[in-house]
C-alpha cells in the first residue's frame, strides 16, 4: 500500500479508505484525488458516457499530460492484478509484514485472492 | 507490419509509451517460447472476443462463475483450455482459483510454461487496449503474425514455490536471466511470469512506461505530471475494484 507510504515521505496523512470505498469515502487528501478516482472507476467500468465525462474533467483540471499518465497507471494495474490473480502468487513477506494495519483497516482479506497468501 | 500509432489520439501520448506499445506488438507477432506468432496474435484476438462472449457475460453475473457451463464464443482455433484461460483472465480475474488452474492443467492441453506465456501476452493486450479505452480512441489493429518456431526455452532454475506456477527464485536470476532483476531485489508479481523470461522483460518494459521503472520504484517522491501519491491512489483503487489482494 504505497499511497500511505508516499504520504509519509511528503509529510501528508492520506486517508486510504477511498481505495476500497471510492466516492462514498471521506476525501483522501490527495490533490485532485476524487477526480482521479472517478476516472479510474470509469476506466475499469464499461460505460462510455461516464468515462467521457470523467476524462474531460481530468483534461480540463489537470491537462493532457496528466490524462495520459492517469490512463497509463490505470491500464498498468489492469495488467498487474491479472498477473497476480492468474498465477496465484502470495503477498511478498516484507509487504505482508508492513501492511498488516492497512489490510485490516480496509478488510482486504475478504478478496478471494487472499487465499493465495495462506497466512493472510 | 503496420506499427502502433497515436497520431490520431485525442491528446499527445508520451514517446516512451508509444515505443513500449510498439515493442509489445512486435513481440506479440513473433514466435515466443512455446507459441507461434500466429497463436500469440490469436490470443490477442481472444482477449477482444472475450468482452463480447455470452458465456463470459453469464459467468460474470453469476454468484459463482464455476456454476455456469457452456462454450465460449471463440475467435480462434486455440485449444479449449487456452480459450478458457484467456476469457476468464480478461473478464473475471478476481475469481480465478487454484482449483480452476489445476483443472486447466489436468486437461493436458497446456503446459505450465504455455499457460504463463498466455498470461504474459493477455495482460499486455488488456493493458494496451485499456489505455486506448481510457483516452477514448479506437483499439490498435492487431499485428500480422510473423513466421518462426517457438524456442521452447525453459529456465532451469524455475521451481515450484508458493505460487500456482513455477518461478525463478529471488536469488537465482543469473546467467540468461541475470537481467530480469537485481538478485534479491524483486517482487512476486514480477517473478510470477519468470517461467517465460521474455514475459518478465515485457512486463518491466510496459511498467516502466505506464507506471514506474524498477530503478525508481522505491523513490516515493518520483512522479510524472502526476505526483507519486496520485499514481498510488489510482493504483490502489484499480486493484480494489478488481478485488486483487496482492
Amino acid at each position: 500500500m504505497l499511497l500511505r507510504a508516499s504520504g509519509k515521505v511528503t509529510g501528508d496523512a492520506f486517508d486510504v479508505h477511498v481505495i476500497t470505498e471510492g466516492g462514498t469515502a471521506a476525501p483522501s487528501g490527495v490533490p485532485h484525488g476524487e477526480m482521479l478516482i472517478a476516472f479510474a472507476e470509469a476506466m475499469v467500468g464499461d460505460d462510455e458516457a461516464i468515462l467521457a465525462t470523467a476524462r474531460q474533467r481530468v483534461l480540463i483540471a489537470l491537462g493532457s499530460e496528466a490524462l495520459v499518465d492517469a490512463a497509463a497507471v490505470v491500464s498498468n494495474f489492469e495488467r498487474m492484478v491479472r498477473i497476480a490473480d492468474s498465477t496465484g502468487i502470495p503477498l511478498d513477506d516484507v509487504v505482508y509484514e508492513k501492511t498488516v494495519d492497512v489490510r485490516e483497516e480496509l478488510h482486504l482479506g475478504r478478496f478471494r485472492s487472499a487465499a493465495n497468501t495462506p497466512k493472510a | 507490419m503496420a506499427e502502433i500509432s497515436y497520431a490520431t489520439a485525442p491528446v499527445p501520448v508520451r514517446a516512451d509509451l508509444l515505443a513500449a506499445h510498439r515493442r509489445a506488438w512486435q513481440r506479440l507477432a513473433r514466435a515466443g517460447n512455446w507459441w507461434t506468432g500466429a497463436e500469440r496474435v490469436a490470443m490477442a484476438a481472444e482477449v477482444r472476443q472475450a468482452r463480447h462472449c455470452t458465456l463470459c457475460t453469464e459467468r460474470k453475473t453469476a454468484l459463482s462463475p464455476y456454476a455456469i457451463e457452456g462454450a465460449h464464443d471463440r475467435a480462434s482455433t486455440l485449444p479449449n483450455a487456452a480459450i478458457d484461460v484467456i476469457h476468464r483472465v480478461t473478464t473475471d480475474p478476481s475469481r480465478l482459483t487454484k482449483a480452476w488452474f489445476e483443472r486447466i492443467m489436468a486437461t493436458g492441453e497446456l503446459s505450465d510454461a504455455q499457460y504463463v506465456e498466455i498470461i504474459g501476452e493477455v495482460v499486455a493486450v488488456v493493458s494496451i487496449d485499456s489505455f486506448c479505452w481510457g483516452l477514448g480512441m479506437p483499439l490498435h489493429p492487431l499485428p500480422e503474425p510473423e513466421p518462426g518456431e517457438p524456442s521452447r526455452y525453459r529456465p532451469a532454475t524455475a521451481v515450484h514455490e508458493a505460487a500456482w506456477v513455477p518461478m525463478i527464485p529471488v536469488h537465482a536470476a543469473a546467467g540468461e536471466e541475470a537481467d530480469l532483476w537485481h538478485v534479491g531485489r524483486t517482487a512476486n508479481v514480477i517473478r510470477a511470469l519468470s517461467l517465460v523470461p521474455n514475459a518478465v522483460r515485457q512486463l518491466l518494459d510496459l511498467s516502466a512506461a505506464h507506471y514506474i521503472s524498477m530503478e525508481n520504484f522505491m523513490d516515493l517522491t518520483w512522479g510524472r505530471s502526476l505526483a507519486r501519491a496520485q499514481m498510488e491512489l489510482i493504483a490502489g483503487r484499480v486493484s480494489a475494484l478488481r478485488e486483487c489482494f496482492y
